[in-house]
């Protein structure tokens, strides 16, 4: 629905973002009008949750202004953004889950009686809260005890209990079901129908195209165009966003040779209560994709073949043998290699040197006895990042002041140095720029087609599709569905995933 | 949209990264020589053979404990423990001694007591998961306990001379303790920077969870580190037994809190991942100094302390601050 009579709530005029020496955001003009849902869209890596985070004063901006309501500011802090009614919803919820729905919500701005909490004040506010934002929450309940949706209600509540007259909200519908989903935008267009301005990072395009009045579409942190949300359509948003055809990211697919041996055969992997029956296999020269939602057990299931969680049942062979794997230290030495997950909490040690993180788990191939032979390490992680083309300074700087594409790349460079033969790669182009997801893209298929088997968890259904040979798609802890990967299309994975006919669960 | 105005921003946080290097980097190496410097110049007692003999020699048994107190932090593993393990090792060597007459066994039962301690630590933290602070404060208190029933409370003597020899002979005019306690700590120096095992240290206390992922035995190192500081302390109370040819029973933690102070000042983080026993070595010197610098110049020791207390604050201060990621 336009809202062009509406007036300008919140302008940035040339707004740069720069981290290290990556530039998230990169001389944006935008203009949030009060009282309407403004989604921002685009791509990982593409600004936009870098943007919500500048309007809602979590990121100074590294040059252009703000103004909210006319008024020029510059935030340095969320306090500061709440001063001037501006609040977010983040991704990582920031409650005290021990303590009650109605504390989190008035923690911090709790009106007193004396010395005592205005607890009958507090619930009579409460109650009035939830009659207007129609939020329907139990105010003693514990917080950590609600679902993850039920804690983003809370969230809102505690917002519009600051009267905050702007909320952002970065993908709050990336950990939701579908039921919750709905039932969550719901919740946004009542609040935006009472008069509250919504912003809303998100990449679900039939998200978007429900809630939000207007889109803007970011790529590689510049702003594409800001259009009213009925004139847009998924196709027109995935062109915005990528810029080119969808094909064009990827590089070709070579098959494996029919004869290729198998690397990897699990049969019969179970976790109790994670998942079952998962049974796996991945040829030289394969890209394997697991695909599905969050939960559904991707990531578990390959952290129990890399032997990072207990398996209860199943077995593992590896080229034909049979192999126990206790710990990531066999997998290591049976030749299997893992890109974990989240490359800041298992992947890097943020402060040591780019070259003690690369060659840390092939420590064992420079040492003399218990002595690290100094430069052979020099040369071999030299040789490794250059060919993963990784870009620093210096082989001594801290991980840490590596962009996030670089910081991927060290990752990968570890596996360089003397290769496995079969690679995990668990959201590999996570937080990285859209170069280096390219390069890493490059770096995989260069790797099946030299003989390594690769397995590759993405949440990135592109992705998925773009560089899998077979797909295989989990949910509720079991393999429900193998795709071929050069034949499959965005709506049979979909399917698969959420278990239903296809409904609008397509983004392009 | 002009670039140029992108400059001063840049500047403000390169500065910041570059004070904020200095000072964790080797600051801690420019205050203590401007301080030798300092009182070198000021103090005429100070630049005096005996007096830096001495400093040398008291400093000797905290660092031999703080050395590899110090593996154990970067480890990402607090050590409470040193203190029960100073005061208890020496009266187990002395037992020792005083049954077998033999000053080697001595010095082996001192070291191997605070091995065995430091395993339970180990032990405790790794396979328990508990809280490296509160399970060697637990400990803690038992191997105080222990020390008691071990001497029956009381004091212990060495039956042969030669126990004092230990920590008292004279080899090119400093005394045996400093040569350990230099031994000591080159040894740990090497086994930090230039081994596998100093590099899964760093890691282990860097980030575990990625260390393991990346297969560094993470339950090993643990249990390796705890072992390690505890034998450190052993030999460090044991030698402190030779000094004074005496060992007692007590519940005294103040050992442990120079050896904190110590490990801190120099600019290891208590958060683990980060440090160097260089850093132990001059965090050592830089208080040993400071002490020394108000004895000579007779500073009331009230004030001693709310100074040293201080000069803890500030080194802790600046560590949690240059963690604090620039936005």
């Amino acid at each position: 629905m336009p809202t062009t009579a509406l007036a300008d709530h919140v302008l940035l005029d040339g707004v740069s973002k720069q981290f290290g020496s990556t530039r998230a955001v990169e001389s944006v003009d935008l203009a949030i009008r009060r009282g309407e849902c403004h989604a921002l869209i685009g791509e990982n890596g593409a600004g936009k949750s870098t943007l919500g985070k500048v309007v809602a004063g979590v990121h100074e901006p590294g040059t252009g202004t703000v103004a909210v309501a006319g008024e020029m500011v510059r935030f340095r802090s969320p306090r500061q953004a709440l001063e001037h009614g501006i609040t977010m919803v983040a991704q990582e919820l920031s409650l005290v889950p021990t303590r009650s729905v109605l504390e989190n919500v008035y923690l911090g701005i709790e009106s007193s009686r004396g010395p005592l909490v205005d607890d009958v004040g507090h619930r009579r506010l409460f109650a009035e809260l939830a009659e207007r934002s129609r939020i329907r929450l139990e105010p003693d309940r514990r917080v950590g005890t609600l679902g993850i949706a039920d804690q983003q209600k809370v969230e809102i509540l505690r917002a519009l209990a600051r009267d905050a007259e702007l909320i952002v909200m970065d993908e709050p519908t990336a950990r939701l079901s579908a039921d919750e989903t709905t039932d969550l935008l719901a919740v946004i267009r009542d609040l935006v129908g009472s008069g509250t301005t919504v912003v809303f990072v998100s990449h679900f395009l039939d998200q978007v195209l429900e809630v939000a009045d207007r889109i803007t579409v970011l790529r590689d942190g510049r702003l594409i165009r800001t259009a009213d949300a009925v004139d847009e359509t998924p196709a027109t948003l995935v062109e915005a966003m990528i810029g080119r055809s969808l094909a064009a990211n990827f590089p070709r697919k070579v098959p494996p040779a029919a004869d290729s041996p198998l690397i990897l055969s699990a049969t019969g992997l179970g976790r109790v209560g994670v998942f079952e029956e998962v049974d796996i296999a991945v040829r030289a020269g394969e890209i394997v994709a697991l695909s599905g939602l969050v939960g559904s057990g991707r990531s578990e299931v390959v952290r129990g073949i890399y032997g990072a969680d207990r398996l209860d049942a199943g077995a593992i062979r590896l080229e034909g043998e049979p192999a126990t794997l206790r710990s990531p230290h066999d997998a290591i030495a049976r030749g299997i290699g893992m890109i974990p997950e989240s490359r800041r909490d298992q992947g890097l040690m943020a402060r040591r040197s780019v070259r003690e993180n690369a060659s840390l788990p092939r420590l064992d191939l420079f040492t003399m006895g218990p002595v690290v032979a100094d430069r052979r390490e020099r040369v071999a992680v030299a040789e490794a990042t250059t060919e993963v083309d990784l870009r620093c300074a210096s082989l001594d700087m801290p991980v840490d002041s590596l962009s996030g594409g670089n910081q991927q790349k060290c990752l990968f460079a570890r596996w360089m140095i003397d290769r496995p033969r079969l690679l995990i790669a668990d959201e590999p182009t996570r937080g990285v720029d859209v170069g280096a997801k390219r390069a890493i893209y490059e770096l995989l298929a260069r790797l099946a087609a030299e003989g390594m088997g690769v397995l590759l968890v993405s949440s990135e259904i592109e992705e998925v599709l773009g560089l899998a040979h077979r797909i295989l798609v989990m949910r509720g802890g079991r393999i429900v569905t193998e795709l071929d990967g050069t034949v499959a299309t965005e709506g049979e994975v979909l399917e698969a995933a959420f278990g239903t006919s296809t409904e609008d669960h397509s983004d392009a | 949209m002009p670039d140029q105005r992108v400059v001063p921003d840049l500047d403000m946080a390169t500065i910041g990264r570059r004070l904020r290097s200095s000072m964790t980097g080797s600051g801690i190496v420019w205050v203590t020589v401007v301080l030798f410097a300092f009182l070198s110049l000021t103090t005429g007692p100070f630049l005096t053979e005996a007096n830096l003999r001495n400093i040398l020699d008291q400093q000797a048994t905290l660092l031999i404990a703080a050395s590899l107190a110090t593996v154990a932090m970067i480890a990402g593993g607090f050590d409470i423990s040193v203190s029960a393990v100073y005061v208890a090792a020496p009266l187990v060597a002395l037992r020792v001694e005083n049954s077998t007459e033999s000053v080697l066994l001595a010095v082996v039962a001192g070291v191997l007591a605070g091995l065995v301690v430091g395993t339970v630590n180990g032990l405790v933290v790794a396979i328990l998961k508990v809280h490296s602070f509160i399970g060697t404060l637990a400990t803690s208190f038992m191997v105080f306990g222990a020390g008691y029933l071990i001497s029956d409370r009381s004091i212990l003597r060495p039956v042969s001379d030669s126990f004092r020899d230990v920590a008292r002979t004279r080899w090119f005019t400093l005394t045996t303790a400093t040569w350990i306690a230099f031994g000591v700590v080159l040894l740990t120096w090497f086994l930090l920077s230039r081994t596998r095992f100093g590099r899964h240290v760093y890691a282990t206390g860097g980030n575990p969870e990625a260390a393991r992922l990346a297969g560094v035995r993470v339950t090993g190192i643990t249990i390796a580190v705890f072992m390690l500081s505890g034998a450190a302390a052993g030999l460090a109370g044991t030698v402190s037994a030779s000094r004074s040819i005496s060992a007692m029973p007590s519940d005294d933690f103040s050992f442990l809190f120079g050896v904190i102070s110590a490990i801190v000042v120099g600019g290891t983080s208590i958060a683990g991942g980060e440090g160097g026993v260089w850093r132990t070595v001059f965090g050592a010197f830089f208080i040993a100094l400071m002490i020394n610098g108000f004895n000579l110049h007779q500073v009331d020791p009230i004030w001693q302390r709310v100074i040293q207390g201080l000069v803890i604050l500030v080194a802790v201060g600046i560590d949690a601050w240059s963690r604090r990621r620039p936005r």
